[in-house]
């Protein structure tokens, strides 16, 4: 059956014309989606009354947004063409936002709130709404309205602190789209605030290795236990920062009283990731070097990287406070880093053997200068 | 027998060629060799006249150090960054040879402008030796421009960029910039096609222009001679100080003098190497190793694309110089259009050198280019690229370091 077009013979278009614009940018034109689809009425019509008339609903409110959405959307036999989930609906009544609008509280938001109602893009779009990069945008259109979080007793500082975060960098700033907005570790339809027990699962969803090693130690076992620890612990919710190696002590220090058995562990993996960096620094130094005496540097370099990933994994093991382990990780960065500076020492040092040259050229030079000057003496 | 006992140079080929002496009555070679022996200079002829000899060494040494790095260079872009690395570290004294090159390079120019300066200030360049004054300006230009195209051989950042920068700047020149610029960059960007056009300029063409220009130099100094102080009257040929051995004993002094001071700055100074040219990473700083480099770098950055239009306009009144000061006066507080000129053309030469050696910026001409973005140096100030120290909490599939914010902490 051919699909009815919005052109000049539709009538909502009419009247309409801003919308019918909105409309045909977004993608429900192309899948020849037109506006008595989900509004009703009579598009023959090219007068109010009758094209108001029949099926009509107008512009729905925000349960019958939902409801509406969800007469395509959770049809999997529809949506599976389009390789689109169909689970939406029941994602969104499991969610904060979906119990507050079941709940009859029209500040939740409904799918038009994030999707837009008529230039609706898809998600890969750049211009979508819930695009990666425009999320915390799309969320912090509420999340940020004070008067609004006022009544939920909500902050509204959350976009500000995820901005200043790794998070944040690596995904506006890197382009990395693996990398969390809101809906990371909120879920998108399904978006709730993770409990306290499943804030690991969370981050570990992405840093797994991290959970692991979080889970094989004392403080991972304390979780297990139900003791209410996590990774935001150390490193925020919103404001996610990787917490600068300088930073380690102190942070133990928090729960740990100076001096005690913990407090002093935290101490020796500080130690130990500052002496790693340290030596990578050096390495770095020394390739730097090498490369401007003109060495080939390409083992060098894949020494380094080498180096990196040993370094890498400081980072992981760290979390479960195994100092054997570390010891081994930093002992192999150190040896990596004396090989690549060794390497540019004996660089140096032929640049100091080269340098002996000078005695002799001297020495030849001043005997035939002063050879030539005394002659030039005697003819002159 | 008897002719070939003979203690002077000569007897050599004597002794060895059979054929020496008809081809001695025939070109007169014994001749021409007694007269060299016997050719005398003006009294007037000192130190001061060292520089235009020193300057003949320089280039006979680059030619020389030229030639023994052609012998592993590649121009292609492919290989020339590895072929400079290997003769700089793998070649036996390939290291000197190098570093001679790039140092009789900067020595080079500086000779040259001593020379132009002595021979401006006084009064060299009047009638009738303006045409030696021509020639010799533009021997300038052919130093100048051996260098230029020298430079970028090594295909490295700062040889790329530098070009780029240069390059771009003279684009910017009106009228005739852009033609040239793209013809000698061969396209709109510098690439392998640049790199074989310099290297035949540099390595062909412009040795071939070079000792043509010199020979005519040669002859037209031979000519005229050396010009007398003050303009008094030029000495006659059979008066003055032997060409041999006394100027042949300073021109030898001055030589070595010279070349210990190269081979010096060469062990003292290697000239550094930055990581390969890329052309879609600008390094944060751009380091010379030329003098004209600085200089260029300096006009570029303060006056913008019109230092080169500044340069040859003064280029362009050195030349008409012989037109505008024919008179007889040498004394230079007489000339002051001269001693002006002068003093902006040295003066402004080592203020935008010691300018241009102490700065560094981003290449502007990498701003219009999409896709190209600065990398992060470390401290140290060198522009090789490395891998980036990645701090604890990052993945190991994640080699950017992570943002640091200070004091970490639950915000709940």
């Amino acid at each position: 059956m051919t699909r009815p077009s919005l052109g000049q013979d539709y009538g909502c278009v009419v009247c309409h014309a801003d919308m019918r614009r909105a409309f045909v940018e977004g993608v429900h034109a192309e899948r020849g989606i037109v506006c008595a689809d989900c509004h009703g009425g009579d598009p023959a019509a090219l007068e109010t009354l009758p094209a108001h008339s029949g099926d009509f609903i107008g512009a729905p409110g925000k349960r019958e947004t939902v409801e509406l959405c969800a007469s395509c959307h959770s049809s999997p036999d529809l949506m599976r063409q389009y390789g689109l989930e169909a689970g939406q609906l029941a994602e969104f009544r499991t969610s904060r936002h979906g119990q507050l609008l079941e709940q009859g509280d029209l500040n939740a938001p409904s799918c038009s709130d994030c999707h837009d109602s008529h230039r609706i893009y898809p998600p890969g779009d750049a211009r979508s709404r819930v695009y990666p990069t425009n999320i915390p945008g799309t969320c912090g259109s509420c999340h940020q309205d004070a008067d609004m979080m006022a009544v939920y007793g909500a902050s509204t500082d959350v976009i500000d602190r995820y901005l200043e975060s790794a998070h944040s960098a690596q995904l506006f700033g890197k382009h990395n789209f693996a990398a969390p907005s809101c809906i990371g570790c909120h879920g998108a339809h399904s978006a709730l605030p993770p409990r306290i027990s499943e804030i690991s699962n969370v981050c570990g969803h992405c840093h797994v290795l991290v959970q692991s090693a979080f889970e094989s130690g004392p403080h991972g076992a304390a979780a297990a236990r139900g003791v209410p620890f996590g990774c935001t612990d150390c490193h925020s919710n919103h404001g996610t920062e990787g917490t600068s190696p300088d930073a380690i002590q102190a942070t133990c220090a928090r729960c740990h009283a100076e001096g005690s058995e913990p407090a002093m562990l935290g101490a020796d993996i500080e130690s130990h990731i500052l002496h790693a960096s340290a030596d990578l620094l050096r390495a770095d130094s020394a390739i730097q070097q090498l490369v401007l005496d003109g060495r080939d540097v390409t083992d060098v370099r894949f020494r380094y990287q080498s180096a990196l990933t040993e370094f890498s994994q400081l980072a992981q093991v760290q979390h479960s406070l195994d100092v054997q382990r570390l010891d081994d990780l930093t002992l192999r960065v150190s040896s990596i880093s004396r090989d690549i500076r060794g390497a540019a020492e004996v660089s140096a040092e032929r640049r100091w053997e080269h340098k002996l040259f000078l005695i002799p050229v001297w020495f030849l030079a001043l005997a035939a200068i002063f050879l030539a000057w005394v002659k030039l003496r005697k003819v002159s | 027998m008897k002719a070939s006992l003979d203690p002077s140079l000569l007897s050599i080929p004597r002794f060895l060629g059979l054929l020496y002496g008809r081809i001695d009555r025939s070109l007169s070679i014994e001749e021409a060799w007694e007269k060299a022996m016997r050719r005398r200079l003006p009294s007037y002829v000192g130190w001061r006249h060292a520089f235009g000899g020193i300057t003949y060494f320089l280039f006979i040494l680059l030619v020389v150090t030229g030639v023994l790095l052609t012998l592993y260079y590649r121009p292609t872009a492919q290989e020339a960054y590895r072929s400079t690395q290997y003769v700089a570290t793998e070649v036996p004294m390939g290291w000197l040879v190098r570093d001679l090159h790039v140092w009789g390079a900067n020595l080079i120019v500086l000779a040259v402008l001593a020379h132009m300066a002595r021979v401006l200030f006084a009064g060299a360049y009047k009638p009738p030796r303006e045409t030696s004054w021509f020639i010799g300006l533009l021997l300038l230009g052919v130093v100048l421009a051996f260098g230029a195209t020298g430079h970028l051989l090594p295909w490295d950042q700062w040889a790329y960029w530098t070009t780029s920068e240069v390059l771009f700047a003279l684009g910017q020149v009106p009228l005739f910039g852009h033609p040239a610029a793209t013809l000698l960059a061969g396209g709109e960007v510098l690439s392998d096609a640049t790199l074989n056009r310099f290297y035949t300029l540099h390595a062909i063409l412009l040795p071939w222009l070079a000792f043509t220009l010199l020979m005519l130099h040669f002859t037209v100094v031979r000519r005229y001679g050396v010009a007398p102080p003050k303009g008094a009257a030029r000495a006659s040929d059979s008066e003055g100080v032997p060409f041999f051995p006394n100027h042949l004993l300073r021109s030898f002094i001055a030589s070595v003098a010279v070349l210990a001071l190269a081979i010096s700055l060469a062990i003292l100074f290697p000239r550094p190497v930055s990581g390969p040219a890329d052309p879609l990473n600008v390094p944060g700083e751009l380091t010379s190793t030329w003098v004209v480099v600085d200089v260029s770098l300096a006009l570029v950055r303060y006056i913008g694309h019109w230092g080169f239009t500044v340069f040859l306009l003064l280029g362009l009144a050195m030349a008409l110089l012989p037109f505008a000061d024919r008179g007889a006066e040498y004394r230079l507080r007489r000339r002051p259009l001269v001693l002006a000129l002068g003093v902006i053309f040295f003066a402004g030469f080592l203020i935008a050198w010691a300018v241009g050696a102490r700065q560094s910026y981003e290449p502007t001409s990498a701003t219009v280019r999409p896709g190209v973005h600065a990398e992060a140096l470390p401290s140290s100030g060198a522009a090789a690229p490395s891998a980036e120290v990645a701090e604890p909490g990052v993945e190991a599939d994640d080699p950017e370091p992570a943002d640091d914010g200070g004091a970490p902490g639950g915000d709940q």
